[in-house]
């Protein structure tokens, strides 16, 4: 990190169309500021987001992913994000037991309502990412210095 | 004890099934050709059933045939099996009333290569190997040598929670009750790693598969018709064995495991290049066991882990 001063993290953010995507849009609409390192994908429901998705996004170098949907009880489709809540609560607990920084993969609820709180889940994820440093998971290079 | 009077008794069960025309046919095991080591048997053949054996080496999972079978069908089951068995039936791959299990408790498998690298000899000059208790006994060489079965049996089994199965028609001999679990250093040490270190170590491994997917063809729960990891619309992973991708491919394949990984270990022990998939199934299964209190296959009413809820759980991981 310290050679490349420049570096900014990149996260994709997979948001649930009703609920989250919409508080994102209510943030832009009251011109409320947050890092613009998110790479916001629309999703139909959080239920939509396979754990692949997230691990496909580690894969191609994203630095984070967030997985946001409707509270609990307030999805469109009555039981999507409950459905999500399980399926991400394993791939984050697999990929933290195999070494991976948890603050790497996160998920939060955030209602269409709440602006607000979409402007401070991005901008803690960026900082905590900035802490935690790019995402090397995939790449060749530590490999190569062991040997 | 897994007797030789109770391999009568299955002998029997399975010769009256199959000719009282209660099942078509009969999965089981049988001697094979490598010395101890057994293969299994799947005949309709009443006169073949009489070459059913049940000893401490029957190691396979066979719940692995019973997806895509017609027709009535009994099967041999250990503890772990018949947890296998009823979560194929939780996802709707096998109808209960198309199996007879014939239950066998289970006080562990001996893993043949411990034996020899505890001996010191190869499986073949060994003249026998007997399990009495929480001891094994090997003759060799004319010498007599005794381990504990800690020493010998394989890990899942020294980790095994269910040693007798949850669900059975016929349960052949005296149900066991659980020991408690050993501890294990293959699994510890992982755990005291580093997260970088650990993170180093299935780099490293998996740097060896070759993606031959014998994981996925020898485990009971990996039974989808068409798997993600052939998919080409979108392609996620590619199909030359990247390490990249061999531990994408794993990590994808623990995840679709959970709620149904019952840890029978098949997996590791199909892997020809010895990477230690246990730690990384065993992590799931009590990650499952740890969040949301499920252990797979103990009841057949069950909805699928991931397909059910709790109105309340798991919140502490969401922001």
């Amino acid at each position: 990190m310290e050679e490349n001063t420049d570096w900014e993290p990149r996260i994709v953010g997979f948001l649930c169309k009703w609920c989250s995507y919409a508080g994102a849009d209510l943030a832009g609409i009251s011109r409320k500021k947050y890092p613009a390192n998110i790479r916001i994908i629309k999703v139909p429901c959080s239920g939509r987001v396979d754990p692949l998705f997230v691990l496909k996004a580690l894969r191609l170098g994203f630095d984070g992913v967030l997985v946001s949907g409707c509270h609990p009880g307030d999805c469109h489709y009555q039981t999507g994000n409950y459905r999500n809540r399980r399926r991400f609560a394993i791939t984050k607990k697999l990929l933290e037991s195999m070494g991976v920084d948890p603050r790497r993969v996160q998920a939060s609820w955030v209602s269409a309502s709440e602006g607000g709180k979409f402007v401070e889940v991005i901008t803690k994820m960026i900082d905590e990412i900035k802490e935690i440093g790019p995402n090397e998971m995939f790449t060749d290079d530590k490999r190569k210095q062991l040997q | 004890m897994i007797k030789e009077n109770n391999c009568n008794k299955l002998i029997e069960e399975a010769k009256n099934l199959l000719k009282q025309g209660k099942v078509q046919r009969i999965i089981g095991f049988e001697k094979g050709s490598l010395r101890f080591t057994v293969t299994p048997l799947i005949t309709s053949d009443t006169d073949a059933a009489e070459r059913l054996v049940i000893n401490p080496f029957i190691v396979n999972n066979l719940s692995n045939f019973l997806t895509g079978l017609k027709g009535k069908t009994a099967i041999v089951a250990k503890g772990c099996d018949s947890r296998s068995i009823v979560s194929l039936i939780q996802d709707n791959k096998v109808k209960r009333e198309d199996v007879v299990i014939l239950g066998i408790p289970c006080n562990g498998i001996i893993d043949l290569a411990k034996v020899e690298k505890l001996t010191g000899i190869d499986k073949d000059k060994i003249d026998n190997i007997s399990l009495n208790g929480d001891k094994v006994l090997v003759s060799f060489n004319g010498g007599k040598k005794e381990f504990a079965t800690t020493e010998v049996l394989f890990d899942n089994c020294l980790a095994c929670d269910m040693p007798t199965p949850t669900e059975y028609d016929v349960l052949i001999g005296e149900a066991i009750k659980p020991k408690p679990p050993v501890s294990q250093d293959k699994l510890n040490e992982l755990k005291e790693k580093l997260p970088a270190e650990r993170w180093l170590y299935w780099q490293e491994q998996f740097s060896h598969c070759i993606r031959c997917y014998a994981c996925r063809s020898v485990c009971p729960a990996c039974f989808c018709t068409r798997c993600f990891a052939e998919e080409n619309k979108p392609q996620w992973l590619s199909p030359t064995p990247h390490w990249q991708d061999n531990l994408l491919f794993q990590i994808t394949r623990s995840i679709h495991l959970a709620g149904r990984c019952t840890d029978c270990g098949e997996c590791e022990r199909a892997c020809p290049v010895n990477i230690p998939l246990r730690s990384l199934t065993k992590e799931m299964y009590d990650i499952v066991d740890d969040v949301f209190d499920y252990k797979a296959g103990t009841d057949k009413e069950d909805a699928p882990l991931m397909a059910s809820y709790e109105s309340e759980e798991a919140e502490d991981l969401f922001l």
